[in-house]
């Protein structure tokens, strides 16, 4: 997969993580759509799969777990990454349950976002 | 200044009057905590700069969150330097409180209100920012730029508009109208009807008490400094305006003001009802929706009766990738420009080292805005004589002059930009405004960046680490040694060995930074990200890579490096880089850092080091820092407080007789109680010292031959002379596994280094003080001049005053920070009785030369 066609979808509901992520990541080439509401997200993702998801943890209505649910229902191939202030050890292994691609704790690095993103490109479900 | 005066300022002289001794234990437990305290602190500091690289995903709980935590650790550390010192520094808290109030009134959004009502202009700085707002903020640093004229003038702050609100029972309708713009869904009737209110009594609103008269006095000063009748130009500076957001057109301004009080608070009011114009409310809806509350200030400057007036972009915005400029111009005054009155001459100039005229179109002008020439000001179209309606507006030499001043300002301010100039009658240009030039570019061209990109040769992929974020261009200058940066060109990609904080002399002038080794939280760093510099640091072999003098373009997002000017990238740069800043938690933090990162305390020996003078956090860390080692150092020197119990005697082969106190770690714990031998230490930077002092003839026993002069003079010499007058104690290292604080005496000189050191760049750090000596001012200074040839030489910062020399380095990894320290022993040996052999400037050189090449047996040979 290579970036150009690789489709990234991103929800957090701060609109900084999505305006920052479509600067940061549709320089580099990939498709991005990014959304403050999850709702809004999931019924975009019906139109047409997303190779990759990056979602906030805690929303209003449909949060992050939920959002990880209904993706990998809807699409088993679809990576979901999971970015959080707040990830307690339980949350973390229901995500794991749920086939949680990754976790990554706000504040990040953005290059850290783009590691675990290529590696998701590599790689098909969750990380061992 | 006198040696005895600046004495006089220096805190630790209150520890020479004798005191009662506490338990040495206890002691340096109080002196760890604050060493604790305070690293604690800076590392919150450090995390909340490297945020604001641009690097960082992070949203306002963060923002909140830190800043509690750091405003905790501060109080710690206030609390345990008055804890240590026996509460000498108490007046530090009344200090921070003031401090805090400031950081406080940023988060809750304050910070607009707090200050005085008037300002000039010169005297504006950073922490004045929120109350002068962005256009004065970026005509104050004007001001202060030798390249560019700015009319001179003062500003009405936002404190006034708050003040007028407050005054006049507007506030209530005020806090309705901000409520009633953030809300997601906006009832338009009722928001029109606020605005329409809110204008209505702005406009009627009367002045606090005394508020004219101070006025009076501003404008009394303006007009006493000379020049044409005076007359002003008040214009809008609101909080956001030209800082990140252009506002362009958006806001009021009244031109050709009389300079008596009530006509200018009167023009000040209607600048102030323009925020709640339709046209302003707009714009801020659009472009800058989640921005909270605003406020306006004015800024008020010395109108210039003008020749001609216009704009100049220093980028195309029609052709972003053209390196060309854009000048628009007519006669008289600028306004008739930007609001479209007139025809204007239209010039393109092309953007390298000497601009040249490219393209002009030269309209018949027939009428120009110009100055009525009453009392009462005022400006009007007037008819332009017969022999200037073909000409040109600007003949080249000053339409030159311009485009120098664009490219300039483009550098300085780090983006393309906007900028209104006017010439004066007398030919002299100014600028009367410098904001950032928006250019759009389509979604489909930025998508095809990285395809572009692939055309470039890389010099660095994936390489080093983000210290601010963003593009630059231009051609690479190596910097070797500090002397360099006298040379540095405008425009130009500085490259060098290791980071310092010396580069901020031209960081206004440098388009990027790229440094081989360093870190995101140095120093530099933080400079780099207050004025916006794109840096990379710690990217390996860079100044093998590139040629003093080539071309390249450094990506400080994607971290890449390319040869030659990549356009592609610098006009992606200028279409996009705004949207980051435009964020409320990237405006907050770098506001709060403001107050508190900047480091203005950096010399102990200035008569502003102490608590009142401390600006920000970062000062009063280094203020309790310094008055720590300093506690500690005075301790050591007070034999009644040393009990033998403590203070252990090392057993070297050479005869430095140094005690030492071990304060954990420093020593191994198999030792033998007296008489340590070099293998027992294991304080890394002690050790590495000592080995620097064991090194093969670095050290001399001979004694100098001293002259009767020098003999006659050092016992002239009272106690109160010099600090090395006072030589009854032993050369003393307090030490633990990662700190040494050695303090030596010899013969009549006096030496501190503190240093901390270990595998945390961030932490370490070398503080290095050297003074005195037996023979006259001359030998000893010389002596002084060539410790800091040497330490200059090893990229120490350094500072001489007559025979005393601070030095300071910091930031490195462990093995640079041990290799270092070893120097220094070897100095500390070498230099150990040179100022003896100091007998004419010629000396300093040739002894300079002598250690940079190792050649220790120089002293003994003479």
């Amino acid at each position: 997969m290579s970036e150009t066609n690789t489709r990234l979808l991103v929800v957090d509901d701060e609109p900084i993580v999505g305006k920052r992520l479509k600067q940061v990541f549709g320089k580099i080439g990939f498709v991005i759509e990014t959304y403050t509401d999850s709702a809004a997200a999931l019924a975009a993702m019906t139109e047409k799969p997303f190779d990759i998801v990056v979602t906030d943890l805690k929303m209003e209505g449909i949060d992050g777990i939920e959002v990880l649910k209904r993706v990998r229902a809807m699409n088993p191939e679809t990576r979901v990454i999971i970015i959080t202030g707040y990830a307690s050890p339980d949350t973390a292994e229901l995500a794991d349950r749920e086939g949680v691609f990754a976790f990554l704790a706000k504040p990040f690095r953005l290059d850290e976002l783009k590691q675990v993103i290529y590696r998701a490109m590599e790689t098909g479900g969750p990380e061992a | 200044m006198d040696f005895r005066d600046f004495l006089k300022g220096f805190p630790f002289q209150r520890w020479l009057t004798p005191k009662a001794c506490r338990p040495l234990s206890l002691v340096f437990s109080q002196f760890r905590e604050v060493l604790t305290a305070n690293n604690q602190a800076l590392e919150i500091i450090a995390d909340m700069g490297e945020k604001l690289s641009g690097e960082y995903l992070f949203d306002l709980r963060y923002v909140e969150a830190t800043v509690e935590e750091l405003i905790a650790a501060m109080r710690r550390a206030i609390g345990a330097i008055n804890t240590l010192t026996q509460d000498q520094c108490a007046t530090l808290h009344e200090v921070f409180v003031s401090m805090e109030a400031r950081v406080r009134a940023i988060l809750t959004k304050r910070d607009d209100r707090e200050g005085p009502p008037l300002l000039w202009l010169a005297e504006v700085e950073t922490r004045h920012w929120p109350l002068v707002g962005g256009k004065a903020a970026h005509l104050s640093e004007l001001l202060n730029n030798p390249k560019v004229r700015v009319p001179e003038g003062f500003v009405i702050t936002s404190r006034l508009f708050h003040d007028v609100l407050d005054l006049n029972g507007i506030r209530p309708e005020f806090d309705l109208f901000e409520q009633a713009l953030a809300e997601s869904d906006v009832n338009e009737a009722q928001l029109d009807m606020l605005r329409q209110a809110l204008q209505e009594k702005v406009l009627s609103a009367e002045p606090p008490a005394g508020f004219l008269d101070a006025l009076a006095g501003f404008l009394r000063r303006l007009a006493d400094l000379g020049g044409p009748p005076l007359f002003l130009a008040v214009r809008s500076s609101a909080q956001e305006e030209d800082m990140d957001f252009s506002f362009a057109g958006q806001f009021h301004s009244e031109l050709q003001v009389p300079p008596q009080a009530e006509a200018v608070y009167r023009a000040y009011l209607q600048v102030a009802a323009s925020l709640f114009g339709a046209k302003a409310i707009r714009y801020r809806r659009q472009v800058f929706p989640e921005g909270g509350p605003m406020s306006i200030a004015a800024c008020c400057q010395r109108m210039i009766p003008a020749r001609a007036s216009g704009i100049i972009y220093s980028v195309d915005p029609m052709e972003p990738g053209s390196q060309k400029m854009v000048v628009v111009g007519a006669l008289g005054q600028g306004q008739a420009v930007v609001e479209g009155q007139v025809p204007t001459d239209f010039f393109r100039l092309s953007k390298d080292e000497a601009p040249q005229i490219v393209e002009q179109m030269i309209a018949t002008k027939h009428e120009a805005l110009l100055a009525k020439g009453g009392m009462d000001g005022g400006l009007a179209m007037q008819e332009v004589p017969e022999g200037q309606v073909e000409a040109p507006c600007l003949d080249e030499p000053i339409l030159l002059e311009l485009a120098a001043a664009a490219i300039h300002l483009e550098t300085f301010f780090k983006r393309p930009q906007d900028i209104e100039w006017t010439v004066g009658e007398d030919g002299v240009l100014y600028i009367l405004q410098s904001r950032p030039l928006l250019i759009t570019e389509s979604a489909r061209e930025k998508h095809q960046l990285s395809e572009k990109l692939e055309g470039y040769e890389l010099v660095a992929a994936d390489s080093g680490r983000v210290a601010q974020q963003g593009i630059g261009a231009g051609p690479a200058f190596l910097v070797e040694t500090l002397a360099d940066l006298k040379e540095f060109p405008e425009g130009a990609v500085l490259i060098s060995h290791r980071d310092s904080s010396q580069f901020v002399q031209v960081m206004h002038r440098a388009s990027a930074i790229v440094t081989q080794v360093g870190s995101p939280t140095s120093h530099m760093a933080t400079l780099c990200r207050e004025l916006r510099v794109p840096c990379l640091v710690g990217v390996p072999d860079i100044l093998a890579k590139v040629a003093n003098g080539e071309e390249i373009t450094v990506d400080a997002e994607d971290r890449r490096i390319y040869r030659g000017r990549v356009v592609e990238l610098l006009t992606y740069q200028a279409t996009t880089s705004m949207d980051l800043h435009m964020a409320p938690e990237f405006r907050m933090l770098r506001r709060i850092l403001r107050e508190v990162s900047r480091l203005n305390l950096v010399d102990p020996l200035m008569q502003e080091f102490r608590p009142e003078g401390c600006k920000t956090f970062h000062d009063v860390l280094r203020f309790i820092h310094e008055t720590a080692v300093l506690h500690l150092v005075e301790l050591g020197r007070d034999d009644r407080c040393l009990p033998g119990g403590l203070a252990r005697r090392l057993d070297l082969p050479i005869q430095a007789g140094i005690l030492a106190i071990d304060i954990g770690g420093g020593i191994a714990p198999d030792a033998p109680r007296d008489q340590i031998p070099f293998s027992a230490v294991r304080s890394i930077p002690f050790r590495a010292i000592l080995q620097g002092m064991l090194f093969p003839g670095a050290w001399h026993q001979e004694a100098m031959q001293v002259s009767f002069k020098d003999m006659m003079h050092s016992m002239m010499t009272t106690p109160q002379d010099t600090l090395s007058g006072q030589y009854t104690g032993h050369n003393i290292a307090i030490i633990s596994e990662t700190y040494v604080n050695l303090c030596f005496r010899f013969g009549y000189h006096f030496n501190i280094i503190d240093a901390f050191c270990h595998n945390v760049e961030r932490d370490n750090h070398i503080y290095f003080r050297f003074l005195g000596g037996a023979t006259d001012i001359a030998k000893r200074s010389r002596r002084a001049t060539l410790i800091a040839t040497i330490l200059e030489a090893f990229d120490f910062s350094v500072k001489t005053k007559g025979d005393l020399v601070i030095a300071r380095t910091g930031n490195l990894a462990q093995p640079e920070m041990e290799r270092t320290l070893d120097i220094l022993g070897r100095l500390i040996g070498f230099t150990r009785q040179l100022d003896v052999q100091m007998t004419d400037d010629q000396a300093v050189a040739r002894y300079a030369e002598a250690f940079l090449m190792g050649d220790y047996g120089i002293v003994a040979d003479n």
